[in-house]
């Protein structure tokens, strides 16, 4: 199954969506739907993410994310559950 | 070595551009490269006070590469300063070259008044816009009191993790407004925690592999002189006794004269190094990013290797290869706890690796990177590096512009200490060199600094002579003048059929070098006769009060050897035209 869902919480600040959107972009990752949401803390936001990983590996996409400055976690959503992204290396809190 | 500046209280009251240069003392800047205009003006003027050296150069371009020149030779954050719209767009290639080659960058750019963003006012860009997909992070400021925090901020992103360029974009009205000073004690930032220290199971099972492994290569790249870790590589190295490459980005990480260092792998790499990479079982990749410029055609790149890919990246992590063990954190660090891990395995089980050593060694050997002298007397390019390298002496930093000059002086110096190479690896940026080459010389003042310029590449950027030659910054710049844009025109040769669309400069005449040197304030010498190429040299080495320029008219049709074409394989090496190496005689 090539769909995942990402849930990313992000800094909200102006011009996260683009920091986001444009990585999406740049590598050429494809972005089914985006959703962006309010949190409880009015610093942070949520990002659901579809993406259709086609070719791409999803250690590399969340990798990619990750390395966002203002990106703070990434989970993915399976049947409506969090999973935390594998916890063996690469990483994610970098 | 860095400036002592008086420290700033908190709570003193100051308008944003005080607070902002009170900011860049803060952070031990002791030197930035830059030119005002008026979005970036209220900044200038507690600049004219500042104990931070301020180097006004003649094209925004230049500040940017002398800042990552300056960055690159002492490992600190280099500092550029433009205003908004085309002077921060100027700032665009170097940002991109130094995220390119993970260089520290703060670059400061004046934006225009918050209430006109967004209006096309005068001089307006978005430049975090436009940085955002190679700068590692990047500000817009638009309140007085935010300066000091994002300031903080970009320095510790620029210069912890994996190094990279950082732009804070500053409105004009938050530098002209009242604010107090308040640099802040700890950075916390939710979203970045770069892992430093390598875990011990990918340490262990790094040991263990290497301890299995009968033809292991070390692949070093550019992260190892980043880490300032070529004291610990050396003693890995020895341990383990094994063959080196090093990568463009990579030369000085580990002495060429070692007996076991093969040299640089890659398009124009040895055929040592190339082929130990092909042929190895394993490759201990150290701060290294298997970029296409190495791995040739990646399904064939070392198909028959586990590799150990070691770096701060997470994300360099099987982006280009699979990794059989990663391991994440400072290379420093890594190699350090990489040493007795692997003793302890090597003491268990030792593989002999003397067969593997032998056959690469006699690569080595049977193919050293050599040319041959121009049929007709002239002046080979080759000849001129070569004997530049072996005049200045080891000691030498040396920067270069992008083409065949840049692949000759990686291949025909001899480079023995970390960051005394600089060139644009990952960008390619011509005109890189002339510009890095006055920055490393304010940030290695007592060291010589030779830039290897092409007669393409110093038409681009050649202007900051004259910065030089005003600020008491002595550079040494050799152009190798082939009247051509040289690299380009190689691959016509090979590729096109010789077909020469716009790759001819036309002349060696045109500009007359010398004389445009002499123009911009610095000494201008000429050679063109391989009887005179020492004397010419040491002539340049004389003159230490002034820049010098020597524009070297050499041979045109020099061609960079050996070569891998673009998007074949590396066993597809050729060590001449239509030339590969004997591989029959050889056993691996
Ligand atoms: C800014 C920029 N434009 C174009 C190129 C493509 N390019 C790569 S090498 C080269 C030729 C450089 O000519 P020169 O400086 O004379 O060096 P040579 O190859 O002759 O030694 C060109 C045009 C580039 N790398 N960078
Ligand atoms: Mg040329």
């Amino acid at each position: 199954m090539s769909i995942h869902t990402l849930e990313v919480l992000v800094e909200n600040e102006p011009g996260v969506l683009a920091r986001v959107s444009g990585l999406f972009a740049r590598r050429a990752y494809n972005i089914d739907t985006l959703v962006v949401g309010p949190t409880t803390n009015p610093e942070v936001s949520k990002m659901v993410i579809q993406v259709n990983l086609e070719g791409h590996s999803l250690e590399q996409v969340i990798a990619q994310l990750d390395k966002l400055i203002s990106v703070i976690s990434i989970e993915e959503l399976v049947n409506g559950e969090k999973k935390p992204v594998k916890d063996t290396q690469p990483d994610y809190q970098n | 070595m860095a400036t002592q500046h008086v420290p700033t209280a908190n709570g003193t009251a100051m308008n944003g551009a005080t607070s902002l240069v009170k900011s860049l003392e803060a952070a031990n800047v002791d030197v930035m490269f830059g030119l005002p205009g008026g979005a970036i003006l209220p900044a200038y003027d507690p600049i004219f006070d500042s104990t931070i050296r301020h180097i006004l150069v003649r094209h925004e371009q230049g500040a940017g590469h002398a800042a990552t020149g300056y960055a690159q030779v002492t490992g600190r954050a280099g500092v550029c300063i433009a205003t908004s719209g085309p002077g921060a767009t100027n700032l665009v290639t170097p940002l991109m070259d130094a995220g390119m080659d993970s260089v520290p960058l703060v670059a400061i750019t004046g934006q225009v008044p918050s209430a006109a963003i967004g209006t096309d006012a005068f001089q307006e860009a978005d430049i975090r816009g436009i940085t955002m997909p190679f700068t590692k992070h990047n500000f817009l400021v638009t309140k007085a009191e935010d300066i000091p925090g994002a300031i903080a901020q970009a320095f510790h992103i620029a210069t912890t993790g994996r190094p990279g360029p950082v732009l804070v974009d500053i409105a004009k009205d938050a530098l002209q407004a009242q604010t107090t000073f308040n640099w802040p004690s700890k950075i916390e930032l939710a979203g970045y925690n770069p892992r430093i220290t390598p875990d011990n199971q990918s340490i262990a099972d790094a040991a263990a592999l290497i301890a299995q492994s009968k033809k292991p290569v070390f692949y070093v790249g550019g992260g190892v002189i980043k880490a300032n870790a070529s004291k610990e590589l050396a003693q890995l190295v020895e341990l383990l006794g094994a063959p080196v490459v090093t990568t463009l980005m990579a030369r000085g990480a580990f002495p060429d004269s070692h007996p076991l260092h093969l040299g640089m792998p890659g398009m124009h790499g040895s055929v040592a190094a190339v082929t130990s990479l092909q042929k190895a079982d394993l490759l201990i990749t150290l701060g290294a990013r298997f970029d296409d410029r190495v791995t040739g055609k990646l399904s064939s790149f070392a198909v028959n290797a586990k590799v150990i890919h070691a770096d701060i990246d997470p994300a360099e992590i099987n982006k280009n290869k699979f990794a059989d063990v990663p391991v994440i954190g400072d290379l420093r660090e890594t190699i350090s706890a990489l040493i007795p891990a692997l003793k302890a395995a090597l003491a268990k089980n030792h593989p002999d690796l003397t067969p593997w050593n032998a056959s690469i060694l006699k690569l080595k050997s049977s193919y050293p990177v050599g040319y041959t002298l121009p049929d007709d007397g002239s002046l080979s390019p080759q000849a001129v590096i070569e004997r530049i390298g072996q005049i200045s002496g080891t000691d030498t930093i040396f920067t270069s512009g992008v083409g065949q000059h840049q692949m000759w002086a990686s291949q025909f110096i001899s480079y023995e200490h970390p960051r005394t190479w600089l060139n644009s690896g990952g960008a390619g940026t011509m005109g890189y060199g002339l510009p890095a080459a006055m920055g490393a010389k304010v940030g290695a003042p007592d060291s010589t600094v030779w830039a290897i310029d092409g007669d393409g590449c110093f038409q681009m950027t050649n202007q900051e002579l004259v910065t030089c030659a005003l600020n008491n910054i002595p550079i040494k710049v050799a152009i190798i003048n082939n009247e051509s844009l040289g690299m380009v025109r190689q691959w016509q040769t090979l590729f096109y059929e010789g077909r020469y669309s716009n790759t001819s400069l036309e002349s060696k005449r045109v500009p007359n070098f010398p004389m445009l040197a002499e123009a911009m304030g610095c000494v201008g010498l000429s050679c063109e006769r391989p009887e005179d190429l020492d004397a010419t040299i040491e002539k340049a080495m004389s003159i230490n009060d002034q820049p010098v320029v020597v524009d070297f008219r050499v041979h045109r049709d020099a061609m960079v050897w050996p070569m891998v074409a673009a998007g074949t394989s590396n066993d597809e090496i050729m060590i001449a035209r239509a030339t590969a190496p004997d591989w029959d005689s050889q056993e691996l």
